[in-house]
């Protein structure tokens, strides 16, 4: 594992080392592009570490894997790109129905399809939390430079294990690639099963310790048991594994804000948010609002600052965050509502945002 | 142990139709592991989804109802993660072999030390008695409605030639051999894998004559033929492969061999011969 | 020992009269509590006279194994 102090080192192999930190001790995984050396990385390392490394036959089978040997207590994590995210969407499901803590490092790319293999996008973020079927959520972390990628990561198992939900780090093929220094401090704050309590979330018992665990993806009772035809039974549990996320979003939600009070507020995240310093640094009354935690959406700390902006949402998608921008900032009194949404693999650029200001 | 130590009693009697050959695999599982004396502490059953996959509900363990077609996958992040484990994946013929295909071949090419129950009731019945893998060439299902126009895999030999260390074949109406089997595949290290002909009466045989389970079990022991009474002329595995798309299931022990397993240590003699393989 | 069987687990599938090798059971004519017609014990004298080895006497358990509702339980004489 890496000692404490400052490394040069590309957004995938800092997720891998950062991952093994926060105790990752399983990994399954499928290659794919721009997510390969995250894999490859991992492969020569976790078993140091006395972890397990497998490379399995297709993402259903890595985020299947994973989640089973989280079911026993390990703290597992896959990665992969949009493709194999898309596969991975019914276990995610699962994952969040049986409250398995999990991590996926989805590292994105152009889509929809096969798209723009090796070039950058964030077309992933409204399928990180809507991509399942049915009522559930998920907690998205969006880094924009190396270090917080390194940081996310061990924020993500932190997360993962509190609320025991999938947690989802939204990387891409620009930082994944991309070769900065990182600071590793000499104390990494980890949290254990079990160790704080919050209310609407049961203990966590792992497999194999003669819990007599029944775990089903179908609507189940306290005791596990399906009860899939009782209205009240799949109200009540639903609306637990949702709420205990959306009432804890001012727990999870982790934002930049610089000039809160200036006039027009660019949102923005992940690799395009880094567009936006130069803009600040250039007009006092321009701010910025960056979520590090897209979902939930953090509108606790959004709704202070909303009131009669003008806000300018910069992403590289043609729908997406915006979307969830606009519901919340109307209902918190924003005045006006800019989009600059770039395709093809370029990144948002100071003098696109300036020319809408 | 006795049968409600090892299955819940408070979940009794189980939701299967009369006359189904889950109850039969339920009382095999009970004996043989019961003889075996296995810690049930130590064992998780996984399963997918359909009839079969609700019998790990039953168990009074540890046990893991996963999505369609992915118990093994499931199975092999379990075991990995705690390879002091058993882990039994019981698993019907639709989830294992249509949806799930691709993980058992995988599951059985790594020899990972996993326990598979593959029930083969040639149907899918929880969704109402559709077209299976391994539907017999025409028999009517309710999506072959004039006959099945396609041949059915040969689940256990499959598994074999992806590279089990154990296989069988044996269905409800052989229960006794059926305990033995099980015992010699939860004893053996690698991946052990033993196919079940089941009856369906309900989904499948009324549609093919066979509504009552008396005679859909006398038409699954009138088709099951001993792998030593197969004469010898038909034993080059193409001509077994025929026998099975008739419809007709050789039973008996398949493969039992000793490749080395996946994620353990290998003795130095071992390493030697993997290459020759 | 006799096989008997219970009527709150029986779902009347008639697999033990087909499977005992002694014809032990006969398909009932009546119906349950839970309304399904269950087999009856008739021929309970022959049931351990089907001895696997010989000058012993031991139980086949063959209906128990098949029964799949657990229905059928033992009981000494």
């Amino acid at each position: 594992m890496l000692t404490p102090g400052r490394y040069f080192l590309s957004g995938n192999v800092a997720t891998a080392e950062a991952a093994l930190l926060a105790g990752c001790r399983f990994y399954a995984g499928y290659p794919i592009t721009p997510s390969s050396e995250l894999m490859e990385h991992m492969s020569g390392r976790i078993e140091n570490e006395g972890g397990v490394f497998i490379q399995t036959e297709d993402e259903i089978s890595a985020i299947a894997a994973v989640i089973g040997a989280a079911m026993t207590g390990t703290k597992s994590m896959t990665a992969t790109s949009g493709p194999g995210f898309s596969l991975m969407q019914e276990n995610l499901g699962y994952a969040a129905m049986t409250e398995t803590p999990i991590v996926i490092v989805d590292v994105m790319r152009g889509g929809p399809s096969t798209g723009q293999v090796t070039v950058v996008a964030q077309g992933d973020v409204l399928q990180a939390r809507f991509g399942s079927h049915g009522d559930y959520e998920t907690i998205v972390l969006a880094p924009n430079s190396v270090q917080e990628l390194f940081d996310l990561t061990i924020k993500a198992f932190n997360l993962s294990i509190m609320f025991r939900n999938p947690v989802i780090l939204l990387s891409d093929a620009e930082l994944a690639h991309m070769t900065e220094k990182i600071t590793v401090p000499e104390k990494i704050d980890l949290v254990g099963f079990n160790d704080i309590e919050i209310e609407g979330i049961p203990k966590f018992t792992p497999l194999g310790i003669g819990g007599k665990l029944a775990i089903t993806g179908l609507t189940h009772n306290e005791k596990g048991y399906p009860i899939t035809t009782d209205v009240q039974v799949h109200r009540k549990l639903v609306t637990r594994i949702v709420n205990k996320i959306t009432k804890n979003e001012p727990i999870i939600s982790d934002v930049e804000i610089i000039n809160p009070e200036a006039d027009t507020l660019i949102v923005s995240y992940g690799i395009s948010s880094r567009a936006a310093y130069p803009v600040i640094k250039k007009h006092k009354d321009v701010g910025l609002f960056r979520p590090r935690t897209l979902w939930p959406f953090p509108e606790s700390k959004f709704k202070e600052i909303a009131k009669n902006k003008k806000i300018i949402v910069v992403e590289m998608n043609l729908r997406g965050y915006g979307l969830e921008v606009e519901r919340v900032g109307r209902k918190y009194g924003a005045k006006d509502f800019e989009y600059i949404n770039l395709i093809g693999g370029e990144v948002p650029k100071p003098y696109q945002i300036e020319e809408v200001l | 142990m006795e049968f409600f130590e090892f299955y819940r009693k408070d979940r009794w009697p189980h939701q299967f139709c009369p006359g189904c050959g889950l109850g039969t695999i339920m009382n095999t599982m009970y004996k043989a592991f019961n003889d075996l004396k296995m810690d049930i502490n130590k064992t998780v059953f996984v399963s997918g989804i359909g009839c079969t996959g609700r019998v790990p509900g039953y168990i009074n363990a540890d046990s893991v109802h996963t999505t369609h077609g992915r118990a093994l996958a499931f199975a092999t992040g379990i075991k990995l993660a705690r390879p002091d484990l058993n882990v039994i994946v019981i698993s019907g013929d639709g989830d294992l072999f249509a949806i799930g295909g691709n993980h058992i071949i995988h599951a059985a090419r790594r020899n990972i030390d996993i326990k598979v129950i593959a029930v083969n009731n040639a149907t899918y019945g929880l969704t109402g008695g559709q077209l299976a893998p391994t539907t017999p060439y025409n028999m009517i299902t309710t999506t072959s409605p004039y006959g099945n126009r396609e041949y059915p895999f040969a689940l256990a030999d499959l598994v074999a030639a992806a590279g089990a260390n154990y296989v069988a074949r044996w269905t409800t109406a052989h229960p006794n051999q059926l305990v033995n089997s099980l015992k010699q595949a939860f004893t053996t290290r690698g991946f052990s894998f033993v196919e079940v002909v089941s009856q369906c009466p309900v989904n499948f045989g009324r549609r093919n004559k066979m509504g009552d389970p008396v005679f859909h079990l006398r038409w699954i022991k009138e088709h099951a033929i001993p792998i030593s009474k197969v004469s010898f002329d038909v034993k080059t595995p193409y001509e077994i492969l025929d026998l099975n798309t008739k419809g007709i299931y050789i039973i008996g022990e398949l493969v039992r061999r000793n490749r080395p397993v996946y994620g353990e240590a290998l003795s130095e003699e071992e390493e030697e011969s993997v290459p020759m393989e | 020992m006799f096989p008997v069987i219970n009527t709150d687990y029986c779902k009347g599938c008639n697999l033990c009269v087909e499977v005992c090798p002694k014809a032990v059971f006969v398909q009932g004519k009546n119906i349950t509590s839970r309304g399904y017609f269950s087999p009856v014990v008739v021929y309970k004298e022959r049931c351990t006279d089907y001895s696997l080895k010989k000058g012993e006497r031991i139980l086949c358990e063959i209906c128990w194994l098949t029964c799949p509702e657990h229905a059928i339980e033992y009981e000494v004489e």
